[in-house]
């Protein structure tokens, strides 16, 4: 019964990592695209909606482990259980909903990564993390991706203005909408085969773990279907907030930029992710909105604002960890930790969404920037301290 | 351990990729114009790139195109010669979309 209970919870957590997940990183395809009104805001995340659980469904190859090498599993490893996996989503979600609410685009995956380290470490120990793969494997791709991105970004807007003098040649405006919308779409795309495929491997593991299903085959339809869903409804309501950061905050992105930005991301994800290690999209893209702004003479990029989603970057994982390793420690304990555990992260994730209401963000005022002010005065610190 | 090769690799890569498609794409749009056929968009507010038009409004982008391209030096065969120029520059563009989805579904790889 105990197994039961801890398998459906897990499937209902991931469901609902998998649901911020996509609504996180809207942003990540589709800001700069709002931004500069190549696609209004509600056809942008339609597009993106369905792209990705298209992505969903092409691409289901599922890994072997749940966080490929970083927590030494299988065998002669340490154990992972369901209840270890049920603590790191929880820290993942609440991490994701955390950096919603400021409006910073973080990665997922390291909110998932982070979450599920906190809860081994908890669970087993130190010795549980193989510390060389998270230094290979999450760090140093998110310090060099945003520069990579950044760089390729900052001379795709140069290439783009020369030729076209300056977006003055008669109708390169309107013709990098069009562009645009193509390769945002493509990065969609991407995301879509990549991120909801890491939801599926986690469900899938569980249902192996907790002897649902035998070892060694693929996501069943139901887990496929479900994944793919959730991640569109994600993406489709959209997380307008970070879309303002990302889209006009970072800087006022052009068409010409918009499209430079990108492509650069989509060329440097999909290459990425054909050589095996794919970079985070919410990184690159980042990355490639400051590139782009650096590549436009007069335009400003907001350093502060960039040192701010950096500084988030930093904390996601020390904090999805803490609140994985806390969670874990509470629901290791019995099934009624874990239930407890279950109705505070509602209760604090909920809190959260309510707080969000009193300064709502919708598809309507996702491109003003009249209440930046006050926003700007809420140090991002004091929220990841609150959280944690 | 860490493998910087694949880092430069990819950054690498992902610079020629992306110079690449946005410098064909922006010849093709430059070239499209010195055709004669640019495409020109109504000022609305909010300008959607797939946004169907009113046959009105498509009359006046038709008439201001018509003006634009009054003001081209150029002789019809160097007007068509751009034109053919800007449809191979955006099938250079279209090419490199449609490897990128090749190179993302696992499905072709198999």
């Amino acid at each position: 019964m105990d197994v039961l209970i801890t398998v459906v919870l897990v499937i209902v957590v991931a469901l609902i990592f998998d649901f911020t997940n996509g609504f996180h990183d809207t942003a990540n395809a589709m800001a700069t695209s709002v931004a500069t009104g190549a696609l209004k805001p509600r056809t942008a995340v339609i597009i993106s909606a369905v792209l990705n659980l298209a992505g969903a469904f092409l691409s289901t190859e599922v890994a072997q482990t749940v966080s490929g090498g970083i927590i030494k599993e299988g065998d002669g490893g340490v154990q992972i259980t369901p209840t270890l996996i049920f603590a790191g989503l929880i820290g993942a979600v609440l991490w994701n909903l955390t950096t919603w609410y400021f409006g910073l685009p973080s990665s997922s995956t390291h909110a998932l990564f982070g979450g599920l380290i906190g809860a081994a470490i908890i669970g087993v120990g130190f010795g549980a993390v193989d510390w060389a793969v998270v230094m290979s494997k999450i760090v140093i791709p998110a310090l060099v991706s945003p520069f990579v991105a950044g760089l390729v970004a900052l001379l795709a807007t140069v290439v783009a203005y020369r030729i076209t003098r300056m977006a003055r040649s008669n109708g390169s405006e309107s013709g990098f909408r069009h562009g645009q919308t193509i390769s945002a779409s493509l990065v969609s795309f991407a995301h879509g085969t990549n991120d909801a495929q890491k939801t599926m491997g986690v469900i899938t593991l569980t249902l192996i773990a907790g002897g649902y299903q035998q070892s060694g085959t693929g996501p069943q339809f139901w887990v496929i279907l479900a994944c793919g869903f959730a991640i569109a409804l994600g993406t489709y309501l959209g997380g307008w907030r970070i879309m303002r950061t990302v889209g006009k905050r970072i800087t006022d992105v052009q068409t010409p930029q918009g499209f430079a930005a990108e492509t650069s991301s989509a060329a440097t994800i999909l290459i990425s992710s054909h050589l095996g290690f794919a970079l985070s999209t919410t990184q690159v893209t980042s990355g490639a909105v400051v590139g782009a702004g650096l590549g436009r003479r007069l335009a400003s990029v907001h350093w502060g604002i960039v040192g701010r989603i950096g500084l988030a970057w930093i904390v996601t994982l020390p904090a999805a960890a803490l609140v994985g390793g806390l969670s874990a420690w509470l629901a290791v304990t019995s099934t009624l930790g874990l239930i407890i555990v279950a109705v505070a992260a509602l209760v604090v994730g909920g809190g959260l969404v309510l707080l969000a209401r009193r300064n709502p963000v919708n598809r309507h005022n996702v491109n003003d920037e009249q209440d930046e002010q006050s926003e700007d005065r809420t140090p991002v610190a004091s929220g990841a301290g609150r959280e944690s | 351990m860490i493998d910087w090769g694949a880092f430069l690799l990819v950054a690498l890569a992902a610079l020629i990729a992306a110079s690449v498609v946005v410098s064909s794409y922006s010849f093709g749009l430059r070239l499209l114009a010195l055709g004669g056929r640019a495409p020109v968009v109504g000022p609305a507010e909010f300008t959607d790139a797939i946004t169907i038009i009113s046959p009105a409004e498509a009359k006046a982008i038709a008439k201001r195109a018509k003006k634009a391209a009054k003001k081209n030096p150029l002789t019809d065969a160097q007007k068509r010669a751009a034109l053919v120029g800007a449809y191979a520059c955006f099938t250079i563009s279209a090419l490199a979309v449609l490897y990128g989805i090749y190179l993302i579904v696992p499905y072709f790889h198999r």
